[in-house]
């Protein structure tokens, strides 16, 4: 151990110390207006407490006051009024400060201290940020301008069952412990796809065609993760599909970075709503942004991903299979993000930053089943409000025309019978007849699928 | 800025360190307990450059603990207000970046960067003058002044500017 023997600091006054410095600085910045604002705040107080006493106190106590006022208001005329005057400029800056932000509950701006909660908490980008409402719209449109120069709009990417399916290893079956001699090296993940993450006792799965997808959209998109799994999980996801941070760099986005419990939100995207793409396989999480979401079919590679959403079939690690590269759900999304990208930049005439990329979705839907005529038959009740049923509102979306009657325009009849009525007329008039789950598989590979391969067997009754 | 300053903290001991090696193990103790922590008042504690004094030992009633009294210098660092700083840039988004100056973060919004630096995003997203001479990026040195701090349990976090006059990139990691 060696001993400083110059140490400047005694013992006892090193409190005395830090404390004299905090008064040295405080006073070279601002303290002698915070000063002048404290005698006078005195004086009052002082006025107060004398008005019990008699009339005479009274009168000396003001001529005191005034004397007082005299000698504070005498500086000004003396050399020391350039500095009052800068403090008080100084102070006026600070009053009319907008507070854009804060960093540590300190005004990014001014560095006052600011305890109010109002704007967004972006702690995904650094622990501690928070931004204003009006600072958030400014940065979105500035955003929006630099991003359409580079030709670029924004994707949120939705992780489980989108990208991914994860499960925790209790959760496998005996059939699927084969995966665990199969899983691919941590060390160069982008060449593999089954990882074994013993530190969070999990197993993922990426979906085939991910890293294709991901390099792909990242030309055309500006990309964010946005996932409901904690923190953590998300931040080893990211590692995963993007070992570089290329894609994502620090756009990754938790439950715990949401403002709504159990919803996802674009307020704390800094891009214009009138940009963003969300690919997702819950539709509900996005209640206030349904416009803009593109809606995956989900990706069940383990058994305890079918079983947490109650189907009894065999998952895909059970039956020792796996999407399609070339022909599976990402890549269909990607030859429609293409296209939305192509008619946003190279078919809309308007200017750019009034370009909506919601319109441009609902041009592209309504594309896919133009020209069909649906009525439908032991789909929904007969008494039930047709035009509200889910697959009405689909198709409409897509672009069909719906009907609760046949006629000669009718092209398609979907139904889960082929011993209706309806059913019957559609193969005497030679119209298809198809399953509703075409409709459905239109929905999600955004395109008319051939009708043979949805057909309709007869259910045996009575 | 780093002070060399005497602290004062009072160390439980546990009986099993008694007997000979009671001073080293308490220095030890101290020197596990306190070095990299922060503190409001003085700041982060970088380092213990010695002990001057331990006072007598008082055993606490019920437990066998004995609590000693230490006093000890020790090089603490703390960022003040109007303090200009050299600090190494960790993140550069459109916000503005994130430099550090050892233990304490420091934030230096875009409102605070020279309006002639534009934000160029990219896989290096960087803030860059309009000929293109000086460029802020990941890893770059930058001076700046600390207009704000704020001292948590554990954390310093400070606002900074580069707006001033003789601020901004000292060293830039692509031409170095």
């Amino acid at each position: 151990m060696s001993f400083v023997t110059d140490s400047p600091v005694h013992s006892s006054s090193s409190d005395d110390f830090a404390a004299l410095l905090d008064a040295e600085l405080e006073v070279g910045s601002s303290g002698s207006s915070h000063d002048e604002q404290d005698d006078e705040e005195e004086e009052v107080d002082d006025d107060n407490n004398d008005d019990d006493d008699d009339d005479l106190d009274n009168q000396r106590n003001k001529r005191c006051k005034t004397e007082k006022l005299e000698d504070v208001e005498e500086p000004q005329g003396s050399t020391s009024q350039g500095l009052i005057e800068e403090n008080i400029e100084v102070s006026l800056k600070r009053d009319l400060c907008t507070h854009p932000g804060s960093f540590g509950q300190m005004c990014i701006l001014c560095g006052q201290r600011l305890d109010d909660e109002s704007g967004v908490t972006f702690g995904y980008i650094h622990k501690g940020l928070r931004l204003g409402n009006d600072e958030i719209v400014r940065l979105r449109s500035t955003d929006m301008r630099n991003l359409l120069r580079h030709k670029k709009l924004y994707l949120v990417l939705d992780l489980d069952h989108t990208l991914l399916n994860s499960t925790l290893l209790m959760h496998l079956t005996p059939e699927e412990e084969y995966l665990k001699a199969q899983s691919d090296s941590l060390l160069d993940v982008s060449k593999g796809s089954l990882f074994m993450l013993d530190f969070m006792h999990m197993m993922t799965k990426l979906r085939p065609f991910v890293h294709t997808f991901l390099k792909e959209a990242s030309e055309m998109f500006e990309m964010y993760i946005y996932t409901m799994g904690d923190r953590p999980y998300a931040l080893e996801m990211a590692k995963l599909v993007d070992p570089r941070r290329e894609y994502f760099s620090g756009r990754v986005i938790s439950r715990d970075d949401g403002t709504l419990k159990h919803q996802k939100g674009l307020d704390v995207i800094l891009g214009q709503e009138s940009a963003v793409v969300i690919l997702d396989d819950t539709e509900n999480a996005w209640m206030k942004h349904k416009d803009n979401l593109i809606l995956m079919e989900r990706y069940h590679f383990f058994a305890s991903s079918c079983h947490q959403f109650g189907y009894n079939c065999k998952s895909l690690s059970q039956l020792k299979s796996d999407e399609s590269e070339t022909d599976g759900a990402l890549s269909s999304v990607l030859k429609v993000l293409r296209q939305i990208h192509h008619i946003f930049f190279e078919e809309l005439d308007s200017e750019l930053s009034s370009r909506d990329v919601r319109q441009v979705l609902k041009t592209v839907r309504k594309e896919v089943l133009k020209g069909c005529k649906i009525v439908f038959s032991r789909v929904f009740p007969a008494k039930f409000q047709a035009d509200s049923h889910l697959l009405w509102k689909m198709s409409e979306q897509l672009g069909a025309t719906c009907s609760t009657e046949t006629d000669s325009s009718v092209t398609h009849v979907v139904s889960t019978d082929a011993g209706t009525e309806k059913s019957r007329w559609a193969v005497k008039e030679k119209k298809f007849l198809v399953h509703p789950q075409w409709i459905e598989a239109a929905n999600y590979l955004w395109q008319k699928q051939p009708e043979e391969n949805f057909p309709v067997s007869q259910t045996k009754n009575q | 800025m780093f002070f060399h300053i005497v602290l004062e903290r009072n160390m439980q001991l546990h009986p099993r360190h008694f007997g000979r090696n009671l001073r080293e193990n308490l220095v030890s103790k101290l020197m596990k307990d306190v070095e990299g922590t922060c503190s409001g008042r003085h700041g982060f504690v970088v380092a213990i450059t010695g002990i001057e004094n331990i006072g007598k030992g008082l055993i606490r009633d019920g437990t066998g603990f004995v609590t000693f009294p230490v006093k000890y210098q020790c090089v603490v660092f703390r960022p003040f207000k109007g303090e200009i700083l050299e600090a190494a840039v960790t993140m550069v988004n459109k916000m503005g970046f994130f430099a550090e100056a050892g233990p304490v973060q420091i934030f230096v919004s875009n409102h605070l960067i020279p309006d002639d630096m534009e934000f160029q995003s990219g896989d290096m997203p960087n803030y860059t003058t309009s000929d293109g001479s000086v460029k802020i990026q990941k890893d770059s040195e930058v001076r700046l002044k600390i207009i704000g701090t704020r001292v948590d349990a554990t954390e310093i976090f400070c606002i900074g500017t580069i707006k001033d006059d003789f601020l901004g990139v000292i060293n830039d990691p692509t031409t170095a």
